[in-house]
């Protein structure tokens, strides 16, 4: 019965990819083809997102919450509150249609390219992944927490994964290659 | 339904496809699907024959004729591969490669999972290297599958009708054959009651998307496409370093 397992496994998989073409190809506007004019427009309009760095560290800057706290009344923290968790949910949000889009148009026009590798695919598709995974953490941190709470948190994970790649580079540029290679001797009993 | 009145309108429908074909000569655009709806056609009269004649040889030839179905259903998946990806190099390449190992790896399996089993009967040994043939189709299709969601393939109505009709025979087919072998067949009974309905609506599917002929998705303007992915993968790659920077800037107080 256990054989059973992958072959209705792999049924339902071909159902499954059958069922997505179908909603792919409703979704999407049949005669229309992709064109590295889209894709540069794609770029752009993810540029775009950030083009306002000023207004979006705003959105995440503590001063404002601090003056509210000391001038406003209980309301008003609250709408102010739900304000600024809307807008920075609302911008992760943007970000990951946009970065969504670019990936799109780019698994479209690699599909017109003589020799695309499967390596760079690979590479690709798990920075993708690792974003998607990274801004949905930041989506929840926000739900929970607000946006001034999760941004204390992501540039708290921020600089603890830069201060644990920084020690990991120091440490390989400290060790003797000579000793390394010692190590990989035989050990003699 | 009364299994004959389904063989009945199944036999009716399979002509309808090839009569439709015939008329708005899709069939010179998919030649292979419309030989293995010929092949089908044949196949379901000769089982009908064989089943007024001689009901005692009827088991055995079943799982021949099935033996023959299962062999030319590849010349669909052929069809599709050819023409999903007429206009993506790139992706018949990797496909390509792709089918090559899955192909080994699925007929591997199958041939020593078979010659595990050992040969009882010649009738059962031609049932098992039917059901063998119709995994390593489905291993197959998923790939191909998998790599037309993944590369957003377009698709015309015609296409589309046939790949998604296709995918649910097989798949169906895939479980129902391989609770088919289990001991303990009794598990099977509801789909095995389901198989000839589900056959059934692929066959609907089939005469109603193929029907007429439909605008097929074209191809790029040479101008307005990269042919060169490592500049195109350069790009993307730049356009989420480029991100990850910004998003780091901007989480720092």
């Amino acid at each position: 019965m256990s054989g059973l397992i992958p072959i209705v496994l792999l049924g339902t998989l071909i159902l499954i990819f059958s069922g997505r073409l179908l909603v792919q190809w409703s979704r999407q506007s049949h005669a229309q083809v992709v064109t590295i004019e889209d894709y540069t427009e794609a770029r752009a309009a993810l540029d775009s997102v950030f083009a306002e760095t000023a207004a979006i560290k705003r959105i995440f800057a503590t001063d404002d919450m601090e003056f509210v706290s000391q001038e406003g009344v209980g309301d008003v923290q609250r709408f102010f509150l739900k304000e600024r968790k809307r807008l920075a949910i609302q911008w992760v949000r943007m970000t990951q249609k946009q970065v969504a889009h670019l990936m799109d148009l780019h698994l479209k026009l690699a599909s017109y390219t003589y020799e695309p590798s499967p390596r760079a695919e690979v590479k690709l598709t798990v920075t993708y992944l690792c974003f998607i995974l990274a801004s949905n953490g930041v989506l929840i941190l926000l739900w929970l927490f607000g946006p001034f709470e999760a941004v204390r948190v992501v540039a708290y994970t921020v600089r603890a994964a830069e201060y644990f790649c920084s020690e990991v580079t120091r440490r390989l540029e400290n060790i003797d290659p000579v000793r390394l290679g010692s190590a990989r001797q035989p050990r003699s009993v | 339904m009364d299994t004959n009145l389904i063989w009945l309108i199944a036999m009716a429908l399979e002509a309808a496809i090839l009569f439709r074909g015939l008329r708005t000569e899709l069939q010179k655009r998919y030649l292979f699907f419309y030989c293995y709806i010929g092949c089908l056609f044949l196949i379901e009269v000769l089982r009908f024959l064989c089943l007024s004649v001689t009901p005692n040889s009827y088991g055995a030839f079943y799982w021949q004729t099935e033996l023959v179905r299962i062999v030319a259903s590849y010349a669909v998946i052929f069809e599709i591969f050819k023409r999903a990806l007429r206009h993506n190099p790139g992706v018949a390449r990797i496909a390509q490669e792709l089918l090559r190992v899955v192909f080994v790896l699925a007929l591997a399996y199958a041939a020593s999972d078979l010659l595990h089993g050992g040969f009882t009967s010649f009738p059962r040994a031609t049932a098992d290297l039917g059901r063998y043939l119709l995994y390593v189709e489905g291993a197959l299709l998923l790939v191909m599958l998998w790599l037309f969601g993944r590369y957003r393939i377009s698709f015309g109505r015609n296409l589309l009708g046939l790949t998604v009709g296709y995918s649910l025979v097989v798949a169906l087919d895939v479980v129902n054959l391989a609770f088919l072998s289990t001991p303990g067949k009794e598990s099977s009974v509801g789909l095995r009651k389901l198989i000839p309905l589900t056959h059934l609506i692929t066959l609907v599917i089939w005469c109603a998307s193929l029907w007429s002929s439909q605008p097929e998705p074209l191809p790029p303007a040479e101008r307005a496409i990269d042919r060169d992915y490592a500049l195109l993968a350069a790009k993307t790659r730049a356009a989420l370093a480029h991100l990850s920077r910004r998003v780091g800037r901007t989480s720092r107080p």
